[in-house]
C-alpha cells in the first residue's frame, strides 16, 4: 500500500441545513492506511461530516476526494471504494442474513459472492445463522452482521458512525479485532464518543465543535494537546464520554 | 449490463419482502374490493345500466388503491435507513427508480388482475369483450402514467413527517392529465364497443403523458432522492 497516497483530501468543505450553518471551512488530509478518529459533542457536525465523504450528503460548498475522486463529481467512483457503518445496521428486517448480503453484494458486483459471504459469516460468527431472517437478531448480532455488509467489496476507506454503540462486549471484540486485522490494508475514519477505548486505534485525530475544526492532528497524535483541547471542548477529560 | 443487475437485485429484493409481508398486496386487496362493493350497492338501486358509471368508479379504485402501494413502496428503505445503505451502493439513481417503478407497475398490475374480473362481475355486461385488448391496453398505459409519477412524488414524500397526507396532494393533481383521458378512453369502451377513431387520441394524451412522467423521473431523480 502507498502509504503517501492521499485517502482523504478535504477542501473547504461547508455545509448548511436550512439557515444552520452546520460545517464552516473544513480542510484536511489523511493518507493511506491511517485511522482518524473525529470526536466533538453531539451537534458539531461529525455524521454529517461523515455522510459528506460517503456521498449520502452533497456539501455546501468546498469538495473532499476520496482516494483521489471528487464525492461531488465522481460519487460512484467513491461509493466503490468505501464501506460504512453506523449505529443503523442498514438490514432488512425481513431478509434473512444470507439474502442482505447477496442483495449488498450484488449491488457492488462482488465477484464470488457466495465464496466471500462464507467468508464474512464465519469472520462475525453468524454462519450458524445464515438463513434466519434478521428480524430477531440482538443488537450486537445485528451490529455484526452490518460489519460483514461493509466489508463485502473489500472497501480501500472505512467509515464508521459511533459504530460500538449499543454493542455488547463480544460484538465490541469482534469490531475492534477486525479494525486491528485490516489497519495495514485500509484507511479508518471513525466518528466515536468513546474516547478512552479507541485512542490507542487511531493515528490521527480531529475535534470538531460548533461545525469546526478545534484539532487537527498532522504528524500523530499530540496527546497532551489534544486532552487539552478535548476538555475544553467537551468541559471533561479523555477519560468520559463527549455526549 | 452493470444496471441491469443492480435493478434486478433491488427489485427482487422488494418482490422478495412484499411476498414475506404481505402487507401492501393485502391492504390495496381489501380496499379495491371494499370500495366496488360500496359503489355497487350505492350506485345499483338508482342506476339501471352499470356499465355508464363503471369507467369513473373503476378508475377512482384503482387509483386510490394505487396509493395506498405507492405509500408503502419505500416503508422497508425508512426501516433502520435502510435507504442509506442503498444510496452508499455505487448505483446510478436513475436505476433505483426504474427498479421501483418496475416494481409499483408489477404489484399494481398483479393487484388489478384480480380486482377488475371482481369489478366486471358487479358493473359490466359482456359488450365490451370484443374491445378486451384495448380495455387491457388502457388498463396499462394507466398503470404506466400511475406508477411513473407515483413512484418520485412517493420519493419525495418519504422523508417528510406528514407522507400519508402529502403523497395523494401532490399526486392527485399532477395525475388529472392522464386520469381524464383515461376514463374518457374506458368509458368509450364499456358503452360504446365499434369506432375506435375518438379512442385513438385519448390513447395518444395517455401514451405522451406517461413518457413524460417516466423520463422525468428518470432523470430527476438524483435531484428527488439526494439531500
Amino acid at each position: 500500500m502507498n502509504q503517501d497516497k492521499l485517502a482523504l483530501d478535504v477542501r473547504s468543505v461547508s455545509k448548511m441545513f436550512g439557515r444552520r450553518q452546520i460545517l464552516t471551512d473544513i480542510s484536511f488530509t489523511l493518507k493511506t492506511g491511517e485511522f482518524l478518529l473525529i470526536v466533538g459533542p453531539n451537534g458539531a457536525g461529525k455524521t454529517t461530516l461523515l455522510k459528506i465523504l460517503a456521498t449520502l450528503l452533497s456539501p455546501g460548498s468546498g469538495d473532499a476526494f476520496v482516494s483521489g475522486f471528487s464525492v461531488k463529481k465522481n460519487p460512484t467512483k467513491v461509493r466503490e471504494r468505501i464501506g460504512f457503518i453506523s449505529h443503523n445496521h442498514l438490514l432488512y428486517r425481513d431478509l434473512t442474513t444470507y439474502e442482505n448480503l447477496k442483495f449488498y453484494g450484488e449491488m457492488y458486483g462482488v465477484k464470488d459472492l457466495d465464496a466471500r459471504i462464507d467468508e464474512l459469516l464465519n469472520m462475525v460468527e453468524l454462519n450458524h445463522r445464515r438463513y434466519d431472517t434478521v428480524r430477531n437478531f440482538s443488537r450486537g448480532m445485528f451490529q455484526r452482521l452490518a460489519i460483514a455488509r461493509a466489508l463485502l467489496h473489500k472497501p480501500e476507506i472505512m467509515f464508521l458512525d459511533e459504530p460500538h454503540t449499543g454493542l455488547d462486549p463480544h460484538a465490541v471484540d469482534i469490531l475492534d479485532g477486525m479494525m486491528r486485522d485490516m489497519s495495514s490494508t485500509t484507511t479508518f475514519v471513525m466518528v466515536t464518543h468513546h474516547i478512552e477505548s479507541t485512542l490507542s486505534l487511531g493515528t490521527q485525530a480531529l475535534i470538531l465543535d460548533e461545525g469546526k475544526i478545534q484539532y487537527c492532528s498532522d504528524t500523530g497524535i499530540d496527546l497532551e494537546r489534544f486532552r487539552s483541547i478535548y476538555g475544553k471542548v467537551c468541559g471533561r477529560g479523555i477519560e468520559h464520554d463527549c455526549d | 449490463m452493470t444496471a441491469i443487475r443492480q435493478g434486478w437485485a433491488i427489485l427482487r429484493k422488494d418482490l422478495l419482502l412484499e411476498m414475506r409481508s404481505k402487507e401492501v398486496f393485502t391492504s390495496q386487496f381489501l380496499f379495491v374490493v371494499m370500495a366496488m362493493v360500496i359503489f355497487y350497492f350505492a350506485f345499483s338501486p338508482n342506476i339501471k345500466n352499470l356499465t355508464t358509471v363503471g369507467a369513473g368508479m373503476l378508475w377512482v379504485a384503482i387509483t386510490f388503491t394505487s396509493l395506498l402501494g405507492l405509500n408503502r413502496s419505500f416503508v422497508h428503505e425508512k426501516d433502520e435507513e435502510c435507504l442509506d445503505g442503498l444510496l452508499l451502493c455505487p448505483v446510478d439513481r436513475a436505476t433505483i427508480f426504474a427498479a421501483k417503478f418496475i416494481g409499483n407497475f408489477f404489484f399494481l398490475t398483479t393487484l388489478e388482475v384480480i380486482a377488475v374480473p371482481i369489478f366486471a362481475f358487479f358493473f359490466l355486461t359482456g359488450t365490451f369483450l370484443p374491445n378486451l385488448g384495448w380495455f387491457l391496453l388502457i388498463l396499462l398505459l394507466g398503470n404506466v402514467g400511475i406508477c411513473g409519477v407515483g413512484t418520485l412524488l412517493a420519493t419525495i414524500s418519504m422523508n417528510t413527517r406528514a407522507r400519508d397526507l402529502l403523497l395523494p396532494v401532490l399526486f392527485l393533481p399532477v395525475m388529472v392529465p392522464v386520469i381524464i383521458p383515461m376514463v374518457l378512453a374506458t368509458n368509450y369502451i364499456f358503452t360504446q364497443g365499434e369506432s375506435m377513431s375518438e379512442l385513438s387520441v385519448w390513447l395518444y394524451t395517455m401514451a405522451i403523458f406517461d413518457i413524460m412522467y417516466v423520463v422525468a423521473g428518470y432523470v430527476l431523480y438524483d435531484f428527488v432522492i439526494g439531500d
